[in-house]
């Protein structure tokens, strides 16, 4: 298949998420899509596949224009979409997830279960993954609810298979496994269009990248003539490479201990301890399901958890949210439109939700609430018209930082950040970068759940890397490398030592 | 010129966001020249009070109503609190011969029977829908069973001074025209200026973020419920007040449905998270209105639901529409 995708432009009401981008992928072909969250590669991909149209721009396939594409449309020319999200029903079989929509009928009506188990199994063995086709998807992990949303894409001949971020959840080995499996396509003819976050991976297994940013296409080549560092220098600016957010100078391990946590287990991690000094930012990083996500909740009270929480020396308890939020912890929680908005309220009042929580007395005080919001605008530089507009009125960028001025009001010691640069551009989430990094020159202490290497380079003293529920590595910032952290993460480290 | 287009959007932002905050007031305007064109002696001072003491008794309900709705949940309990509670207190009444007593017991007797609603969907965790269904149920049955179809009639020595609670007018003004008032301008400021209010509107926007923000949820659910309950109780004193005779069966009857209708009309999103007191407190008055447009304009009384039937989808739908836009 050859597609060529004309420049595309897609608005989000008063939201820019493309802006005229080009992008052509050969047959044959293995094409990296490369930005940062909120680049808009996910949503170019979305315009493809025809989850929703493009305000503007024209999308040819082998030559010819196509109008209103739709999921059935584009299905049927071949077009197979591995959502970064599972989109897997959890109480459904392993075959009858990967059949949904287009289960195979018996007599015209009938669903032939037989031949769709046997099917979906072929596959799977064709992938060397030991994972049965008739087991009830909530019994598998991350892992392999990853490989069978791969495997729904293999189910049928495809001429072109997009995979948005197919291995956060996957070790080495079953990297590997995927990889054999898409050149072996590649040599059929099939394109693949591979977005990853992950440097070594892309140069791995594709042949040429398109960068994104902020929406504008930035540039597109081959991966041989680029390497590691110029291609972090288009993802993210030449200046903000080499801006130097930190100080290296500032060792902050020799302050006191803010935040100590002993033994912590929860549903998905075990025996978490580790120490959180004075002025430090610590990154949490693991893979999908590697329980980091947990640990986040679990510290802020969100989820319940046995072990110790201790703050300034005195022990939390019970863990609750407000308990936490009174001894001073402060949570900017991922996926900012689930867990951190409230659509229907204003900008000012999204503001000052906690600082409520925490203030005593029962009256709301308007003057009081605008002039905190006042004072965080200008410290955090958000832009709006009128802070009574409602919070959806913003851009992604812009409601993080309410939330993140909303946990400002609370005057916290400890900061936990889970992901909190998720969907903002480049400009807002240096400012993310920097805000943390200045919070941490005033004695706070920070910790940012985050997936992406260059930021947590950015921000981190130190990294603690969870595997399979475990610390499994406590790499300090002098040896902080994309390939220690992956190693990590992967428990490749472990495999070694056996 | 970019600036300028800027500059054109948010104008009709503005516009937009103008037009739903207060579209409530505007189609009360415009049911108000209705009224006015069927009859000219609409606007008098005696069918002006009028309107507000027909719907204060539901009104008063519907304010509960408000903030249930607003926090994205339902009460379907209210017609038969109403009426549980205005039986008893006719037994109160008769027992103690003190009105104030009386309007006590009924206070005290909503509170509880809304923390009874509260309770089962805060620590049961069960659906808002599933729980006030059931107590409506079961309410209605007790106060059948206790008046084994015959009415609860106040005794003859308190009978005028009971009645002029509901009947009485202070400073000319009608009584229960000042205590639906009073309630609506309590329960405004409670949801604009108190915390309490902020944290309805929050759990009803999304409830996930007021959890991690560190609002306490189920106690914000439990007092909406036992608000809601005190305010049906305050709404039983007035009706057997006003009746002096309730019968088990028909008191209170389809309160709730009313009090989700003016609720519906002034406003309030039904996903919870948006809407105001001074909505639903026109919705109340607009009901009031097209009931009494109907009969003046010699619309058979069976139609009525019909008519109110669509006007409430109109109205729901107007707000939908700018909702999407």
């Amino acid at each position: 298949m050859f597609l060529e995708m004309k420049q595309i432009s897609k608005e989000f009401g008063p939201v820019k998420a493309l802006t005229d981008v080009s992008f052509s992928v050969g047959p044959g072909e293995i094409h990296g899509l490369l930005g940062e969250n909120g680049a808009g590669k996910t949503t170019l991909m979305n315009v493809l596949s025809g989850t929703f149209p493009p305000t503007s721009g024209e999308i040819f396939i082998d030559g010819k224009k196509m109008e209103h594409m739709t999921p059935r449309k584009s299905t049927m020319l071949g077009i197979r979409f591995i959502h970064q999200e599972l989109n897997l029903c959890n109480d459904l079989t392993v075959y009858e997830n990967m059949y949904l929509g287009e289960e195979i009928l018996r007599n015209g009506c009938l669903i032939n279960k037989k031949e769709m188990a046997r099917r979906a199994q072929e596959v799977l063995d064709g992938m060397n993954v030991k994972i049965n086709a008739v087991s009830v998807v909530s019994q598998l992990d991350q892992a392999q609810k990853q490989l069978v949303e791969i495997a729904k894409a293999l189910l049928f001949r495809s001429e072109l298979i997009i995979m948005d971020e197919p291995t956060t959840a996957l070790n080495n080995h079953e990297i590997e496994n995927l990889f054999e499996i898409m050149r072996a396509l590649k040599q059929q003819g099939v394109s693949f269009i591979y977005i990853s976050h992950k440097m070594p991976e892309l140069f791995a297994v594709c042949d040429k990248y398109t960068v994104l940013r902020d929406g504008m296409f930035i540039q597109s080549g081959h991966f041989a003539e680029i390497d590691e560092h110029g291609a972090t220098e288009l993802l993210i600016g030449k200046a903000f490479v080499d801006a130097n957010l930190k100080d290296d100078s500032c060792s902050p391990a020799d302050t006191e201990v803010v935040l100590s946590v002993r033994g912590l287990t929860g549903k998905t991690f075990h025996d978490v301890s580790f120490e959180l000094h004075r002025g430090e930012v610590i990154a949490v990083t693991g893979l999908q399901g590697a329980g980091s996500a947990e640990l986040a909740e679990a510290l802020f009270g969100a989820s319940a958890s046995t072990g110790e929480i201790v703050l300034n020396g005195r022990r939390l308890k019970p863990v609750t949210i407000r308990n936490a939020m009174r001894s001073g912890i402060a949570m900017v929680p991922c996926n900012r439109k689930e867990r951190g908005i409230f659509p229907d309220l204003s900008i000012q009042n999204n503001h000052s939700m906690a600082g409520f929580v925490i203030r005593k007395g029962m009256a709301v005080h308007e003057k009081v609430e605008r002039q905190s919001f006042e004072g965080n605008r200008k410290k955090l530089e958000i832009k709006v018209d009128s802070p009574k507009d409602p919070i959806t009125s913003l851009s992604g960028g812009n409601q993080q930082k309410v939330i993140v001025g909303r946990w400002l009001e609370t005057d916290a010691d400890v900061f936990i950040m889970d992901n909190p640069t998720q969907g903002i551009d480049v400009g807002a989430k240096y400012q993310i970068y920097k805000l943390i990094v200045e919070l941490a020159r005033q004695g706070k202490s920070i910790l940012v759940f985050s997936t992406e290497f260059p930021e947590i380079w950015h921000i981190a003293d130190r990294c603690i890397v969870m595997y399979k529920g475990r610390v499994n590595g406590d790499i300090p910032r002098s040896s902080l490398t994309e390939v220690s952290m992956m190693a990590y993460s992967t428990g490749s480290n472990l495999e070694v030592r056996r | 010129m970019n600036k300028l287009e800027l500059s054109k959007e948010s104008m009709s932002l503005r516009w937009r966001n103008i037009t739903t905050n207060y579209s409530h007031w505007l189609s009360f305007i415009l049911l108000m020249i209705v009224a006015v064109c069927v009859n000219p002696s609409f606007l008098s001072w005696n069918n002006l009070t009028n309107q507000f003491v027909q719907g204060a008794i539901i009104g008063i309900c519907a304010m509960g109503m408000s903030l249930v709705i607003t926090a994205g949940m339902i009460d379907l309990s209210t017609g038969s609190t109403v009426a549980i509670i205005s039986g008893l207190s006719v037994y109160v009444l008769n027992a103690t011969k003190s009105i104030l007593l009386t309007m006590l017991f009924c206070l005290a007797m909503g509170l509880a029977l809304g923390a009874v609603n509260g309770l089962l969907v805060t620590k049961g965790n069960i659906a808002p829908f599933i729980v006030t269904l059931a107590t409506m149920s079961a309410y209605r049955s007790i106060i059948n069973q206790l008046g084994q179809g015959g009415p609860f009639t106040v005794s003859s020595e308190m009978y005028e001074s009971f009645r002029m609670v509901a009947a009485g007018k202070t400073l000319g003004f009608p009584n229960l025209l000042l205590f639906f008032v009073m309630i609506t301008v309590i329960t405004s400021l409670l949801m604009n200026h108190v915390k309490f209010g902020r944290y309805v509107y929050a759990v009803g926007s999304n409830e996930l973020s007021a959890r991690l923000s560190g609002i306490n949820v189920d106690r914000v659910k439990f007092l909406i419920f036992s608000y809601a309950g005190l305010l049906s109780g305050l709404s039983a004193f007035l009706l057997a007040s006003r009746l002096t005779a309730i019968q088990a069966a028909s008191a209170g009857d389809g309160y709730e449905m009313d009090a989700i209708a003016a609720v519906a009309i002034g406003g309030t999103s039904m996903s919870g998270g948006k809407g105001k007191i001074i909505g639903t407190f026109l919705g109340v008055l607009m009901l009031r209105i097209i009931n009494t447009v109907l009969i003046m304009a010699n619309v058979p009384p069976f139609l009525n639901g019909l008519v109110r039937g669509i006007i409430i989808i109109i109205a729901v739908l107007a707000q939908s529409k700018k909702k999407n836009k």
